[in-house]
């Protein structure tokens, strides 16, 4: 419907005003005055090319990224805890994550460029609402939430619940700021992996991306629990529920496994794309990653660096 | 729309300048510091052309608003060689032939320092990565790759 309009491309960009906040409560300020016309900018990443675009044009850009406290990555009482302001490269190069939630460093890793992880952040990442996000995958097979703070107070949204469509989120921008993002880290018989299908190693839009979280007992030649996710094949970032299902308690056998992966590509919804390819193709690609997640998953259990 | 005043360190050199709320770093450097040897390609982070170090990680500047970079230090294309002699990894581009057009060359060269800054000995899957947000057009990247690697190993000896 805007295409027309999205032909016209000038070089300036245009806002009015872009205030730099010291704190917290002075940004949920900022918004409120705004009234709708301002919009948060982390790492800009995001945003700025949506600017250009013309799918948003805020007339206030609040940069947060001055704000003390919200570019660490803490370990507390279990969770992995990200501030809001930690980019991809931080994810990518942590050795807390590399150790606790692989598929996240993975995921960061694979993300857009060099000049992109070093100021995009996993929170923008996320709240941005991307179904194929490469951070938000691994993220919801983590069991991660995240904390949206507002005037009223904060709350904890499971990443479950906060996807609410393509480019739409539980976290209304307008009054509230996502502060952190948080999951169990994973410990000793549990491992995770993403695995990434594009049509080059860089700066290319994921055909694919999977993440698999498992737990198993190798002794006794079984699965505990899996969590898969993947994208973009739905409107949101998406968990394969039933597959995860048919994993939970089962022996570890290759049939299993085929199985299970067959089942998370009946489930996914992949669509055409000329940018990603067919739809029969894409859930083609689902069942072969699916069953390569898992299989890589299991080596890793087994203390093999794959 | 009231201007506001930044103040950059760029290749060594503290500069205050007036800017537009809605100025991006990549106009400030080539239009209000004369700075041309950044260049503006896509506009939209995919092309690296815009490519400068900022706070010693290499960015785009294309997407950086300039109050972002307030109070921040850069180096730009201009600032890498010293004393009228070129840096060694420019002296490779020129020697190895990794230069056509010249267009993708300061984004390249940018990337490939930040590499080297922080991983002085890297190896060519390393390179490869480091300047993967870099469209080149003509080279193929064969020689480009070859050349920061030789680079590299001048730094070391």
């Amino acid at each position: 419907m805007n295409q027309g309009r999205n032909l016209v491309w000038s070089k300036r960009l245009h806002w009015e005003k872009y205030l730099r906040p010291q704190s917290i409560p002075e940004t949920l300020e900022l918004l409120e005055e705004s009234g709708g016309d301002a919009r948060i900018i982390a790492g800009g990443t995001d945003l700025i090319p949506q600017i250009r675009n013309k799918e948003k044009a805020p007339k206030v850009l609040v940069d947060i990224t001055r704000i003390p406290g919200l570019n660490e990555i803490k370990l507390e009482d279990g969770l992995i805890k990200l501030g809001a302001l930690v980019t991809h490269s931080q994810v990518a190069e942590s050795p807390l994550i590399r150790e606790k939630a692989l598929a996240l460093s993975e995921g960061a890793s694979l993300l857009g460029s060099p000049q992109i992880r070093n100021v995009g952040t996993v929170v923008g990442n996320v709240v941005n609402g991307q179904p194929g996000a490469d951070t938000s995958i691994p993220l919801l097979a983590l069991d991660a939430g995240v904390k949206v703070v507002s005037k009223k107070g904060e709350r904890r949204i499971s990443l479950l619940e906060f996807f609410i469509d393509t480019g739409r989120t539980a976290v209304d921008s307008n009054r509230e700021m996502v502060t952190e993002v948080s999951f169990p880290a994973l410990t000793e018989n549990e491992t995770s992996v993403s695995l990434r299908v594009a049509r080059r190693k860089a700066l290319a839009l994921p055909i694919l991306t999977l993440s698999v979280v498992l737990s198993a007992d190798l002794k006794k030649k079984a699965f505990r629990y899996a969590r898969i996710a993947l994208g973009p094949v739905a409107p949101v970032p998406f968990r394969a529920q039933g597959a995860e299902k048919l994993l939970a308690s089962a022996l570890i056998t290759d049939g299993i496994i085929k199985k299970t992966a067959q089942k998370a590509a009946q489930e996914s919804n992949p669509r055409t794309s000329l940018l990603r390819g067919s739809e029969e193709y894409r859930r083609a690609i689902i069942a072969n990653l699916a069953e390569r997640g898992i299989r890589r998953g299991i080596e890793r259990l087994e203390g093999k660096h794959v | 729309m009231s201007k506001e005043k930044i103040q950059i360190e760029v290749n060594g050199k503290i500069v205050t300048v007036e800017v537009e709320p809605s100025d991006l770093l990549v106009d400030v450097l080539r239009e209000n510091l004369g700075l041309t040897g950044t260049k503006a390609g896509c506009r939209e982070g995919e092309c690296g052309a815009c490519s400068v170090i900022l706070n010693g990680k290499v960015v785009a500047s294309c997407l950086i608003p300039a109050l972002k970079a307030d109070r921040g230090k850069i180096t730009t294309i201009e600032g890498l060689e010293k004393d009228g002699e070129l840096h060694p990894l420019q002296k490779a581009f020129v020697e190895m032939g990794a230069i056509q057009c010249g267009f993708c060359t300061p984004g390249m060269l940018l990337s490939a320092k930040n590499l080297l800054d922080q991983n002085p000995h890297p190896t060519l899957e390393e390179v490869k990565t480091a300047i993967s947000g870099v469209l080149c057009r003509c080279t193929g990247y064969q020689k480009i790759i070859h050349a920061i690697h030789a680079a590299s190993e001048t730094i070391r000896n």
